[in-house]
């Protein structure tokens, strides 16, 4: 069974040889943006660079997966946000949102979707390069791209102070408008499921419980996300970061394929709450392990989230671009060579 | 001068008001205090901040999340805002300027904005530099303010790892500013890899090491007074 194969099994919950390394956020490194000769800021803008770079994990370590975009302002520009790539930056700097669209209360009742949304920002730049890596990669590993949950994109596109209060003052409103958001961020979704992903990744960062209460993540930020997911008809990952100890059942219920949590989780309490059969990726600290980490302590690290009984090893954030190179192989090898035993 | 009774009533309907995140409350009790001839800083401190503390301790309980603390933190500015231009100033024999920001490549600012409150709170003399901010622009802000503190705030891992190479331009050209780095991402062992200060991690943690920083200041207030 190759790459592709065996996640597209553990997609469908059959057995495998053993559990794949890979995941549904952004995954470059340096070691293959430098390879290509590529600039950071460059690639979010053209396709061709974007889904050759994109290729690179799995072409340098046997990482299992190829996934676009690589940063997540997507949705948000195609709604009318201006987003800053920072193009002079000589190091790696995430694009970000320069302008919102929503300045204050009252426009958060007049907001509309562009006509035409499809064709809106980067998301035709998103169907070629989806297409590119697919056809470069795509009989060998899940081709993947991730939509942001509709919570966090309305964080994007008003201050996310306000957004907050008014969750709590005036939760109708905000219901309101993260409706507005599960409907852009299906769009978005339907546009990558034309263009051939396998698998789609929603990323509700900013419904973590270090932020947001269980209980108002179960009111409020629940039934949009629930919107999305059964809108999505490839497989499907919810993913939320930090705290998810007390809402990974609510993340379930959402209506995901699988779940995806980072390393505040505990692995193997959330396996005895959700059963055998749940799909979990996770937990692999994305910077402090694999970043900073030795060989020695990132193989650990994979062999702990296997005893913990996750379904995939998974970052749990983006990849930092500045990963040691030696750190993706001995993941890649370790998931290899410990990943069946379980 | 007001008596006790009446003292501590005005000191319990701010604390109050900052924990029920009451706006009116705060601006009412605010304006009772300097009515009743409250010394300012006094009601700052044993009214307004004592209720954010109890806020820290709702929020590490679980009792409260981001959402509330933001509405404290407006009701505490409430009173903060008529108080403030009463306060005498504080002679701490410390210098007390800090320069806040968030790092280039981020544009959250929650926790910054938290932390700025408790400088704010403690009569520093705040240089807020926003989000999104250059890292060179730390280095000069720092220079030209000749500020005792930097703040480097990050939300996300994507923008964090821009921080080592501002604590090392700061510390080359002036050794003796402190450092504090803080968000999600950070953790004792990049702060001290990376040579800073001190960290929080969280809005409560940033929380409370900004209180602990005014406390301690309450504290020398305190002492000074016995004197």
């Amino acid at each position: 069974m190759n790459s592709r194969e065996r996640v597209l099994k553990v997609f469908r919950k059959e057995a495998v040889d053993r559990v794949p390394c890979f995941s549904g956020m952004g995954n470059i490194t340096e070691t293959g943006i430098n390879q290509l000769g590529y600039k950071f800021a460059g690639i979010h803008l053209d396709a061709k660079q974007m889904a050759e770079t994109a290729a690179t994990s799995y072409k340098l370590f046997g990482y299992e997966c190829g996934v676009v975009p690589v940063d997540l302002c997507v949705e948000a520009e195609a709604m009318g946000c201006v987003i800053n790539v920072y193009p002079q930056a000589e190091g790696i700097l995430y694009p970000t949102i320069k302008e919102k669209l929503i300045h204050n209360e009252a426009e958060m009742d007049t907001i509309k979707l562009p006509e035409g949304f499809s064709e809106k920002g980067r998301i035709p730049l998103m169907r070629t390069a989806i297409g590119l890596l697919k056809a470069d990669i795509g009989n060998d590993v899940v081709v993947g791209s991730y939509v942001l949950g509709p919570f966090t994109l309305a964080g994007q596109i008003m201050e996310l102070n306000d957004l907050l209060k008014l969750s709590f003052k005036k939760a109708d409103k905000v219901a309101k408008l993260l409706d507005l958001c599960a409907d852009a961020i299906i769009l978005t979704a339907k546009e990558y499921e034309k263009a051939g992903v396998d698998f789609i990744t929603v990323r509700e960062m900013g419904a973590t419980s270090d932020v947001l209460s269980p209980r108002v993540f179960k009111s409020l930020i629940l039934p949009p996300l629930q919107k999305v997911m059964k809108a999505i008809s490839v497989y499907s990952v919810l993913h939320i970061c930090g705290k998810t100890n007390d809402i990974v059942t609510s993340m379930m219920e959402a209506g995901p394929t699988a779940i995806s949590v980072e390393q505040k989780n505990d692995v193997a309490e959330s396996r005895k709450k959700l059963g055998p059969d749940a799909i979990i990726f996770g937990n692999m600290d994305a910077y402090n392990v694999l970043v900073s980490g030795s060989e020695e302590v990132v193989r650990q690290a994979v062999r702990k989230c296997i005893d913990d009984g996750v379904s995939g090893v998974w970052p749990g954030c983006d990849i930092w671009p500045t990963v040691p190179p030696q750190n993706m192989k001995a993941m890649m090898e370790e998931t290899i060579s410990y990943g069946g035993k379980k | 001068m007001a008596d006790e009774a009446r003292k501590k009533e005005i000191l319990e309907k701010l604390r109050n008001g900052v924990i029920q995140y009451d706006e009116d409350a705060c601006r009412e009790g605010a304006n009772e205090a300097l009515e009743a001839g409250l010394d300012a800083n006094e009601a700052i401190f044993d009214g307004l901040v004592s209720g954010m503390e109890e806020v820290g301790r709702l929020f590490e309980a679980q009792e409260y999340f981001v959402p509330e603390i933001l509405m404290c933190a407006d009701a505490l500015y409430a009173g903060l805002d008529i108080l403030k231009p009463h306060c005498k100033q504080m002679d701490l024999g410390l210098k007390g300027s800090v320069v806040i920001g968030t790092v280039e490549g981020d544009v959250h600012d929650i926790g910054k904005n938290l932390v700025k409150m408790m400088f704010d709170v403690a009569g520093f003399n705040v240089y807020d530099l926003g989000r999104d901010v250059p890292l060179d622009k730390f280095v000069d802000e720092q220079l030209k303010t000749d500020s005792d503190l930097v703040c480097l705030s990050a939300m996300m891992t994507t923008s964090m790892v821009g921080m080592p190479t501002v604590i090392e331009k700061i510390k080359a050209k002036n050794p003796n500013c402190m450092i504090m780095i803080g968000g999600a991402p950070t953790s004792k062992d990049l702060a001290d890899k990376w040579g800073a200060d001190g960290y929080a991690e969280d809005a409560s943690n940033a929380l409370k090491e900004a209180i602990k920083m005014v406390a301690f200041l309450k504290k020398l207030r305190d002492e000074k007074a016995a004197k």
